[in-house]
């Protein structure tokens, strides 16, 4: 197993960058990203509309329950992409959560200061984004309940809602069709702030375009 | 010792063999003849004028276990013997005074009786009564109250013949409804007379009799529909297809069922319907769902107004709850409720008056729901599939609830649904909500609290990067001022 940073930096060979670049996002992760991402916006706004009818006359309502569908099932197999792929990589030392409470508060909380003040005063970030540890504190926590939590029973709330008859009897299991509906609101409500507050955190690195450019290329440029 | 034959002897054994070849012969070739020669020669088929009356016997080949036409002669000679005399006078214009002050025809027209299926009927068969006794008379009068008590009184008759039939009469609603006391529900004399019973193969949907007689409106809203002028525009619907239905094809002849019964009414348009589920797997999300708790007639009765029905379920039993024989309680906690003028929550008041179940035991019981059509005659006004409601935003859209008329339903002893109206804006209300937890339409169901959330969520997502945002450009402003 290899953990050695370097190796990870051989550049894609259709990626002009500096032997100096840190090879931060891998092809599958990119991939993932923004399929995910593009995935996520089509299921937020044809879910908006399938519990909103009344308000949208974008398209029919058939239409947005099947794009719903097809996209979630699309989503859903994506989300493989993502697991199998930091499953059987060194890169899954990214989501390793910080044990020591102390350590991990003390960062958490100079995290928390670099962005509501540091960051406006040009204070360089408390965390240096490395290929093996490129979360802080606060976004390993936060990806971590989201991609092993939330996403995976927003998923699962959603199959069931897909064929309610198949899944009857989990439905039942787990507090009848009302609960399941409700979950998986609750989750996507929480999604309608978590994107554009995603988005806008994306822009907060060393320049407006460094994140957004290293979840294109793979590459953090040198700064 | 060898015995000695005379000479007369010797004649009369070849002479009797020969007669008896000859009238093996001659039989074998009666036997053999087609009828219509037999006919003519006058040896079995007989043309029968009794009293006016006509009815050919045609000769057969006897068959095991079958009547030959001289046995049929024989019986219906009998039996035309045995009623010659009651016909004489009951194939005039007669009636009886009953106890209710009304007149009873005695009449029985000769020639539709003896043309009918009972033509070979014995009187007394079915009027044993007057068969064991002497006819009556103004000295010997068979007080009779009702008409229908009558009826009522020799329906039973018909089980000595009709023993399936009867049977399933027993077991139907009609038959549930008379035993209840009703004077409108039919016995069998009320769809077939007995008189001249026609068989209902005979039975054709321009008429609609019998059932017509009773359920006019539903017949009518019938033959406006796709089943009813298939029937009667050449009985097809399809040039391949099978005969289009008639009432008995879907509620029976004789174990009539109300359809409106849990799964009944789906399975009985699956019957013909058989591909139902894969066309509507083609198209529409959760088929199973929707076929299970959304009534054919909503979508395939498209102009048919439409009704959110909740029915109070066993949860214990697992079926619907329905009365039973002296299930009192029920009956009355439901009239009390709805004399209450509409039903708030149901389950809620149903509890708090001790939620009896089967046998007034308290149950475990809470409220199902269903898309229904409002009525019965809404049920049969089914359109052509072109016509069949297909757009989503029918049900799915929010407030819809609010928009649907609703009905509390149980079923009742003799299985119809007896249906309360309840108050639809009690819909809304979180009690509601609870009770019917079980049903949920997308789009469909309005939760302010879910809505205040998504909208703060919202507000959430794009005010804290725009407010980063700005404090992040206002601190730096006041620091550039500060450096100057």
């Amino acid at each position: 197993m290899s953990t050695n940073p370097s190796e990870l930096k051989q550049p894609d060979a259709w990626i002009k960058t500096k032997e100096s670049d840190l090879y931060i996002n891998p092809l599958p992760v990119r991939i993932w990203h923004w399929l995910n991402a593009l995935g996520f916006v089509v299921l937020i706004l044809t879910g908006t509309h399938i519990r909103y009818a009344d308000m949208f006359n974008v398209m029919s309502f058939e239409t947005a329950i099947k794009t719903h569908n097809w996209v979630a099932f699309a989503v859903i197999a994506n989300y493989f992409v993502w697991l199998v792929f930091y499953l059987f990589s060194d890169r899954i030392t990214v989501y390793h959560p910080e044990l020591n409470m102390r350590k991990f508060f003390d960062k958490a909380f100079k995290q928390m200061m670099y962005y509501g003040y540091g960051i406006f005063r040009g204070a360089k970030s408390p965390h240096e984004v490395l290929p093996l540890d490129k979360f802080n504190p606060m976004q390993s926590i936060t990806y971590q309940i989201v991609m092993l939590l939330v996403v995976p029973i927003q998923f699962i709330s959603g199959l069931m809602m897909w064929d309610i008859k198949r899944f009857e009897v989990p439905i039942a299991m787990v507090g009848g069709l009302d609960a399941v509906v409700t979950v998986h609101v609750l989750i996507y409500i929480f999604f309608v702030a978590f994107t554009p507050i995603h988005a806008y955190m994306g822009s907060l690195g060393h320049t407006p375009a460094t994140h957004f450019r290293e979840m294109f290329t793979g590459y953090e440029e040198e700064h | 010792m060898v015995r000695s034959t005379s000479g007369g002897q010797r004649i009369v054994l070849p002479v009797l063999t020969v007669f008896i070849v000859c009238c093996m012969f001659f039989s074998g070739v009666l036997y053999a003849l087609p009828e219509d020669e037999v006919s003519a020669t006058g040896a079995a088929a007989t043309d029968i004028t009794s009293a006016g009356a006509t009815v050919t016997v045609q000769g057969t080949e006897p068959v095991d276990g079958e009547d030959t036409a001289i046995d049929v002669k024989l019986r219906l000679e009998e039996t035309l013997k045995k009623n010659k005399k009651c016909l004489m006078c009951h194939n005039r214009e007669k009636t009886k005074l009953l106890e209710d002050g009304t007149e009873m025809t005695l009449q029985v027209p000769r020639d539709a009786y003896l043309g009918s299926a009972h033509g070979e009927v014995e009187c007394v068969s079915c009027h044993s009564a007057i068969g064991n006794r002497k006819h009556p008379s103004k000295s010997t009068n068979i007080t009779i109250t009702r008409e229908r008590d009558y009826s009522i009184e020799m329906n039973d008759s018909c089980r000595n013949c009709h023993r399936e039939k009867f049977t399933q009469y027993k077991g139907s609603v009609h038959s549930a409804l008379v035993a209840q006391g009703s004077d409108k529900a039919p016995l069998c004399s009320g769809c077939h007379n007995p008189h001249a019973p026609v068989s209902m193969v005979d039975y054709q949907a321009e008429t609609g009799l019998p059932c017509k007689n009773c359920h006019e409106s539903i017949y009518n809203a019938y033959s406006a529909s796709v089943h009813g002028q298939a029937r009667i525009n050449g009985n097809t619907i399809r040039d391949s297809h099978i005969q289009a239905p008639i009432c008995s094809d879907c509620h029976h002849s004789h174990e009539v069922t109300a359809l409106a019964i849990g799964d009944v009414l789906r399975t009985t348009c699956i019957a013909c319907h058989e591909n139902v589920t894969l066309l509507h797997n083609q198209w529409l999300p959760n088929t199973g769902t929707h076929l299970d708790i959304v009534s054919c007639a909503v979508c395939h009765a498209p102009f048919a107004q439409r009704k959110f029905d909740l029915h109070l379920y066993d949860n214990i039993a697992g079926v619907p709850l329905a009365m039973q024989e002296g299930d009192a309680p029920i009956q009355e906690q439901l009239q009390a409720i709805a004399a209450e003028g509409g039903i708030g929550d149901p389950l809620e008041i149903w509890k708090a008056r001790g939620g009896f179940g089967q046998g007034g035991q308290p149950a475990d019981i809470s409220l199902r729901s269903r898309m229904e059509v409002m009525s019965g005659v809404a049920a049969h006004q089914i359109a052509s599939k072109s016509f069949a409601v297909r757009t989503c935003e029918s049900c799915h859209e929010p407030g819809w609830r609010q928009k649907q008329n609703v009905t509390v339903s149980i079923t009742q002893p003799d299985g119809r649904r007896q249906s309360f109206e309840a108050d639809r804006e009690a819909l809304s209300s979180v009690n509601a909500i609870n009770s019917i937890s079980d049903f949920y339409a997308l789009g469909g169901k309005p939760s302010k609290f879910l809505d205040i959330l998504l909208l703060l969520s919202l507000v959430a997502g794009f005010a804290v990067p725009i407010g980063h945002f700005t404090l992040g450009k206002m601190i730096k402003e006041y620091m550039a001022r500060g450096e100057k």
